[in-house]
């Protein structure tokens, strides 16, 4: 009679499929030593507008507290994780490993899109190495491949290798944005005609314009990248990528991993090292992250840090149908008679000790609401255990739990 | 047996990027019997091929649910989508113009208003030159919109230009020259990297046979 009432069966699936993947990824993340964080829902408008570059201001959703502060809802769980830890630790060097599970939200310009999304993600507060950078990339392998993807692809790239390539043309703010976008789409038949029209040194014009197709094996694109690399510090960075690669390797994720030097990453803040990754029949990047060493300064200490996040609903899209559960919810249901409650209630308490998902029901309701269970005890004159119609009768609670187990291994 | 997925926008490019394709010795039979299906195969190439609305194209490839997409680079510009865009394949050679009444005065002194399908492509376009618009969205005839007073100027793409003479119109400015492009998913480019770059050494091959 309460079918009219009910949730959407999808809603309901979806929920077990949500909460699964989050215990997955939660229990990945602590085997690398991370310890969960939650931080609050409202967040100042002021730390966002601090952190330049990292969240279009228009995509944050802004609320007004009583004393007519803005606020706006979480809208990355970096930034204020890193606040914090900034504040805290001020010259502390021990290394800190944090991860969050949380919703944050954002509005983005296509309404479909939902401004609410579950976040997973971890930041590690740790120098700057190629052990923790590729510590990192390993960890974000190893979830991706517990959640049971099988085709993971992580791009690595490098913030600082652009940005060291560029720093010695006076581009615009327009003309930054127009190249940036040339060479995020790859689209080498603009980007040569572009890169003409500005009076630039040939040898770096050619690095520019090679950029976008340094991708794929990291091996070979790091080699193909040495004659571009044309001071000492793009040189070291290559090697750092390089290092990195290899350690990745050691983890046994090498093939996992290709280099593409014209990844630019939309989060502002991102200082070296930087990775995306992406998986079968997806169309997005389903993980991003990389190392953010500036970030503590705006907060007034030094704080390296590498850190990656994905959002779980698109997990759960990317993985498809392959989490569904076949488990029924409710696995023993009580149907006593009006004068058996208080054994129908002593039963119940006894096997939900023992972990096993029970209802109880009096008789008379027992017709009109139906559940859906695997094994049925009926408590009235006699006490009967019912399992895909055999029907048998106990005396005892070990009794009982010996049929359960009897009809466990008929399973 | 995993396809790469190919969309291509119905009508005049779809048949244009198909002549090319055969020349790389990709071939739809279904295509050349003018079936009315919307999703081909090539099997020896493992490829499948999907026909959909132009306007659609993008929201395919950057949604994954094509690979590679090929497509006017005036909807590329118009939506901006997060993809590659990695070969012109020097089909569909068009302008972007500003056309108009040879007589029509653009001043900063009152807002100009411009019928398009482009809003985009517009708006950036005028906000650069420093003049104030009101832009009008309309999905096709735009050169209707002048005639009937409903506009001062449009912004379209004119080939070559028969149109705009026919209804009285001249072009009063040249926006962009724009051409059929060849793109790609992100995370295709990622996970079935030698597929794809299969793929596009072939095209490309065929454009550099040709010059």
């Amino acid at each position: 009679m309460y079918t009219d009432y009910m949730m959407n069966p999808k809603d309901v699936k979806d929920y077990e499929k949500y909460e699964r993947t989050i215990k997955t990824i939660q229990k990945r993340f602590k085997t690398y030593g991370y310890q969960r964080v939650k931080t609050s829902t409202f967040e100042s408008y002021d730390l966002y507008s601090q952190v330049g570059g990292a969240i279009n201001q228009k995509e944050m959703i802004k609320v007004i507290a009583r004393s007519g502060e803005v606020l706006v809802l979480r809208p990355d769980g970096t930034i204020p994780i890193t606040k914090q830890v900034a504040e805290n630790n001020e010259g502390v060097k021990t290394e800190t490993r944090y991860f969050y599970i949380q919703d944050i939200f954002r509005q983005s310009a296509l309404s479909e899109e939902s401004i609410e999304t579950t976040q997973a993600g971890i930041e590690c507060f740790a120098e700057g190495t190629p052990e923790t950078d590729a510590e990192v990339i390993a960890l974000a392998i190893h979830t991706l491949r517990d959640l049971g993807f099988s085709d993971i692809k992580i791009e690595m790239g490098h913030a600082g290798f652009f940005q060291a390539l560029i720093q010695k043309v006076q581009f615009t703010s327009t003309e930054l944005d127009q190249l940036k976008n040339l060479v995020k789409a790859k689209n080498i038949v603009e980007l040569q005609p572009f890169l003409e029209s500005f009076t630039i040194d040939e040898a770096l014009k050619k690095a520019i314009g090679q950029i976008p197709m340094l991708y794929g094996n990291p091996v070979d694109v790091i080699q193909q990248a040495r004659p571009i690399a044309i001071t000492p510090a793009l040189n070291k960075t290559l090697d750092y990528l390089l290092e990195v690669y290899e350690i990745l390797e050691l983890y046994g994720v090498g093939n996992n991993v290709v280099v593409d030097l014209g990844l630019i990453n939309q989060m502002g803040y991102y200082s070296d090292v930087i990775f995306q990754g992406f998986v079968e029949k997806f169309g997005k990047p389903v993980l991003m992250g990389g190392r953010y060493d500036q970030l503590g300064e705006k907060f007034g200490a030094t704080l390296p840090a590498i850190g990656f996040a994905c959002e779980i609903e698109s997990l759960i899209q990317a993985l498809g149908s392959s989490v569904v559960s076949t488990k029924p919810l409710i696995e023993i249901i009580i149907i006593y008679d009006a004068n058996k409650l208080e054994d129908s209630i002593n039963l119940a308490n006894e096997l939900r000790e023992r972990h096993y998902r029970v209802l109880t029901c009096p008789f008379e309701k027992s017709l009109e609401n139906k559940q859906e269970s695997l094994y049925e005890i009926k408590l009235g004159h006699e006490q009967l255990f019912e399992y895909r119609r055999s029907v048998q009768s106990f005396s005892s609670i070990h009794e009982l739990l010996k049929l359960i187990d009897g009809a466990k291994g008929g399973v | 047996m995993d396809y790469l997925t190919l969309a291509l926008p119905t009508g005049r490019t779809s048949k244009q990027a198909i002549a090319l394709l055969e020349k790389s010795g990709i071939v739809f039979p279904d295509f050349q019997n003018n079936s009315r299906k919307l999703v081909m195969y090539d099997e020896t190439n493992s490829i499948k091929l999907i026909l959909v609305k132009t306007a659609d194209l993008l929201t395919y490839v950057e949604k994954g649910a094509a690979d590679i997409g090929i497509i006017g680079k005036d909807t590329i510009m118009e939506m901006q989508p997060d993809v590659y865009e990695l070969v012109d394949l020097d089909l569909g050679k068009c302008d972007v113009v500003v056309a108009g009444f040879p007589d029509t005065v653009i001043s900063k002194d009152v807002p100009l208003t411009v019928a398009t399908k482009y809003p985009m492509i517009t708006k950036a376009f005028f906000d650069e030159k420093g003049l104030r618009t009101d832009i009008i969205k309309l999905n096709g005839s735009i050169e209707l919109a002048p005639l009937i007073g409903l506009s001062d100027v449009i912004v379209d793409i004119v080939e070559t230009g028969t149109t705009l003479k026919e209804n009285g119109l001249v072009v009063l400015d040249t926006i962009v020259a724009i051409s059929t492009r060849l793109i790609v998913n992100k995370a295709s480019f990622a996970t079935k990297t030698s597929k794809v770059e299969g793929f596009i050494q072939r095209v490309k091959g065929i454009l550099e046979g040709s010059q």
